[in-house]
């Protein structure tokens, strides 16, 4: 059985945009109270299942005398609940409730009031209906092509549903063709359809609000395992995944303070005005995935890690996660390309590595474009997607037959104290980190190569750079060639490093 | 002879009774992973995978020539790469020359914590993946290193095994022992430099600066002031040569390993 909701209001205003915050018109969302397969035919006219709904609505089997008389009742019960549901909507409708959609709409749209249609009584609803009300659309039919065939019918004589149903099948098909079949069985409620369904809101967000706060991490790692489960649940249904994950994190004392603020919980909705009021209280956390995922395990130890090194400031009473949906990644790897680390695990153990020895502490280095002396700064470190041209045999790898000689950078560069002869270097000594020393004699040097720049900034830079070899005859090491540089904005020497 | 037969005999008896217990696995040559430097991978093809090897020598001695080298190889042959720089002495700059990609490397500074790199050494073993996995100990004082206690590279070593990864570690003395596959020493043998050039040690009291002459030979030239280089290129160092000492596996015809290590 199927009930259709025709509502007079919206159908004379033709008001389509009265969403609510569900995204659904009021007339969706009633239907949504009785049942989830539910089609939204027009903005003014819904269609939903109500098989089954006698178990809720019908009235108790004991007291009815027939089973004939018990499935009516359950019917009319349906009805008068949706009558009941909607007046306190406020919302004026016509109900139908017949045996297949298309019958039950047809009667909606032009039976005011409650109709209900038993399954051999559709023609004897259906027959006085003007041909007029006839919805041409319902049988796939183009609206040129309906006013045609409206003036065929106007030709014919043809005024009710009654009138087309009792036309002879083959004289319909002949001069109308499968157009015409199919309004005749719309006039004769005759269809067989499946209702096109609305789809509720996908929705990659998950929310609790916890009895008692929490203040501990492995309680908490519970709720967010099991609020990460069906986020990824849901994002699996829809194949999937994430490349974007937000924390919101409600404190006790936020939650404190907005009660004693007096802030309606509807506000407590909106991130920006809780953020004004005390953003201290408000922990979030967005974390950006390199590639889009949505394992739960690996979604849950990033979340630790990350809350692991930035903790909220007071225990939890309310958590939200949201996904940002994205389309999985697809990626197909070749035979003879080298393993590379599998994106979720790197991703872990970058977090590890994060936590272990700090965050700005681990990436890929990038040259900064700049004539400072050791100037870059680290990245993310990501997977290289771009395959480079493959080189394929040893000889092809040793690209250059000179090899580049190494240098090491200490930083900070070492402070070193100079014996100098006419400006030039003759015997240093510097102690580094970890006691560790360079000193000797410098047994050649070269030099000096004057370097400056950033004269426009408050660290301008400005020095003499030399390359010297030195020699401890008090140390075990052979000669160690280093570069040292004379700052000449202070007038102080450093062992920039090694070349190695 | 003798003993070799009744070595057999004995092992024939036994096999009817246990079974192929003395069967021993055919050992697969070992998969290689380019230096990057011909000389090195033409006498000892390349570094191990899943093991571990070991480059340790004096300051300037050229390990970190052949690090590099190595890095800019593997990262070449889009291997990922990591380096756990103990002391944050990596330099960017030769890096680049050496042709080291960076996008293919993962550097971990750990500023001067010696067991935060060990630390981080294991997890990225344990995540795997990484062809090439570098650990600098260079700066580290030599009885510091020789302290670590060796459970950590009887760690690695498992961790390694079966694994197309190699593991390198840097070190200023022989640390590693047993737990590596392959022990280089490497010695730097001489310095070539640039025109521009002051001997200071020959003669304390005046300073020289060399000036190019045709050929290429150095002249010295007596200087009041010190003399500004016009030389383009920052730094004066030219080249290093550098011996390879192979100390594990040992060989009885032990081959020199030479290379030279260019600034440019």
């Amino acid at each position: 059985m199927f009930a259709c909701i025709y509502d007079r209001i919206v159908s004379k205003t033709a008001a389509t945009d009265s969403e609510n915050e569900t995204g659904f018109s009021p007339l969706v969302d009633l239907a949504f109270t009785f049942s989830p397969l539910v089609e939204q035919t027009k903005a003014d006219t819904v269609v939903f299942d109500v098989t089954g709904q006698d178990l809720l609505f019908g009235t108790h089997p004991n007291v009815l005398a027939n089973e004939l008389n018990a499935q009516n009742d359950s019917v009319r019960n349906v009805a008068d609940e949706i009558a009941r549901r909607a007046a306190k909507l406020n919302l004026k409708i016509n109900i139908a409730i017949a045996a297949n959609p298309d019958a039950a709409i047809h009667a909606a749209r032009c039976c005011k009031g409650t109709t209900i249609i038993d399954g051999d009584d559709v023609l004897l609803h259906l027959a006085p209906l003007s041909i007029r009300k006839l919805d041409y659309s319902l049988a796939r039919v183009e609206a040129d092509r309906a006013e045609e065939i409206q003036a065929t019918f106007a030709l014919w004589g043809v005024c009710t549903f009654g009138d087309l149903a009792r036309l002879p099948l083959a004289g319909v098909a002949e001069r109308l063709g499968q157009d015409g079949v199919r309004l005749q069985k719309l006039a004769q409620g005759k269809t067989d359809r499946q209702i096109h369904l609305v789809r509720p809101p996908i929705g990659f967000e998950q929310s609790l609000e916890l009895e008692d706060p929490i203040s501990e991490l492995e309680p908490f790692s519970f709720i967010l395992s099991r609020l990460l489960n069906q986020l990824c649940a849901n994002l699996h249904e829809y194949a999937l995944a994430t490349n974007e994950l937000r924390l919101r994190l409600v404190t006790e004392r936020c939650l404190e303070y907005r009660l004693q603020s007096g802030i309606s919980a509807a506000n407590e909705k909106d991130p920006t005005e809780v953020g004004v009021l005390n953003t201290c209280d408000l922990h979030e956390r967005t974390i950006t995935l390199p590639v889009p995922m949505r394992d739960p395990k690996t979604l849950l130890r990033l979340l630790l890690f990350d809350i692991e090194a930035q903790p909220p400031s007071a225990p939890i009473i309310k958590v939200s996660i949201s996904a940002q949906p994205v389309k999985p990644r697809a990626s197909q790897t070749g035979l003879f390309i080298p393993l590379a680390p599998e994106p979720e695990k790197l991703e872990i153990t970058l977090a590890r590595l994060a936590k272990l020895v700090g965050g700005e502490n681990v990436g890929s280095p990038e040259s900064l474009d700049a004539h400072r002396p050791d100037s870059f700064r680290m990245k993310r470190f990501r997977l290289a997607t771009q395959r480079k041209k493959s080189r394929s045999n040893l000889q092809s790898v040793i690209r250059n037959p000179q090899s580049v000689m190494g240098f090491r950078m200490f930083r900070p560069a070492w402070r070193v104290d100079v014996e100098t002869i006419q400006g030039k270097p003759t015997r240093i000594s510097a102690r580094g980190q970890a006691s560790t020393r360079i000193r000797g004699q410098v047994v050649c040097a070269a030099g000096p190569w004057r370097g400056s720049g950033d004269w426009w900034r408050s660290d301008v830079w400005a020095r003499d750079e030399w390359d010297v070899a030195l020699v401890d005859p008090n140390a075990r090491e052979s000669k160690v060639i280093c570069r040292i540089y004379r700052d000449l904005t202070n007038e102080q020497w450093f062992v920039e490093g090694i070349y190695d | 002879m003798n003993a070799a037969v009744t070595k057999k005999q004995i092992e024939s008896t036994l096999t009817d009774r246990f079974g192929d217990v003395f069967e021993r696995f055919e050992r697969l040559p070992p998969k290689t992973l380019s230096t990057g430097i011909g000389e090195i991978d033409n006498a000892l093809h390349g570094f191990p995978r899943g093991a571990i090897t070991e480059i340790h020598g004096t300051a300037s001695s050229g390990r970190t020539s052949l690090l590099l080298s190595a890095l800019a190889a593997a990262t070449s042959q889009e291997e990922i790469c990591a380096l756990v720089d103990c002391s944050d002495t990596f330099d960017l700059s030769s890096a680049a020359k050496a042709e080291v990609d960076f996008d293919r490397l993962l550097w971990i500074r750990c500023g001067h914590n010696l067991e935060r790199a060990f630390k981080a050494v294991d997890l990225i073993l344990h995540a795997g993946g990484f062809g090439l996995v570098a650990l600098n100990l260079c700066d580290v004082p030599a009885k510091t290193v020789r302290r670590v206690i060796s459970t950590w590279w009887f760690r690695f070593r498992r961790a390694l095994e079966n694994t197309p990864n190699a593991l390198i570690v840097l070190t200023p003395i022989a640390a590693v022992h047993s737990c590596a596959a392959l022990v280089l020493e490497v010695k730097s043998e001489a310095s070539v430099w640039s025109n521009s050039l002051s001997l200071l040690s020959e003669n304390r009291y005046s300073s020289f600066t060399a000036q190019p002459e045709h050929g290429g030979h150095l002249s010295l030239v007596q200087t009041s002031l010190p003399t500004f280089s016009s030389n383009k290129d920052s730094h004066f160092l030219q080249a290093m040569n550098i011996r390879v000492n192979r100390e594990r596996p040992v060989e009885w015809q032990t081959r020199e390993i030479k290379f030279k290590a260019h600034f440019h």
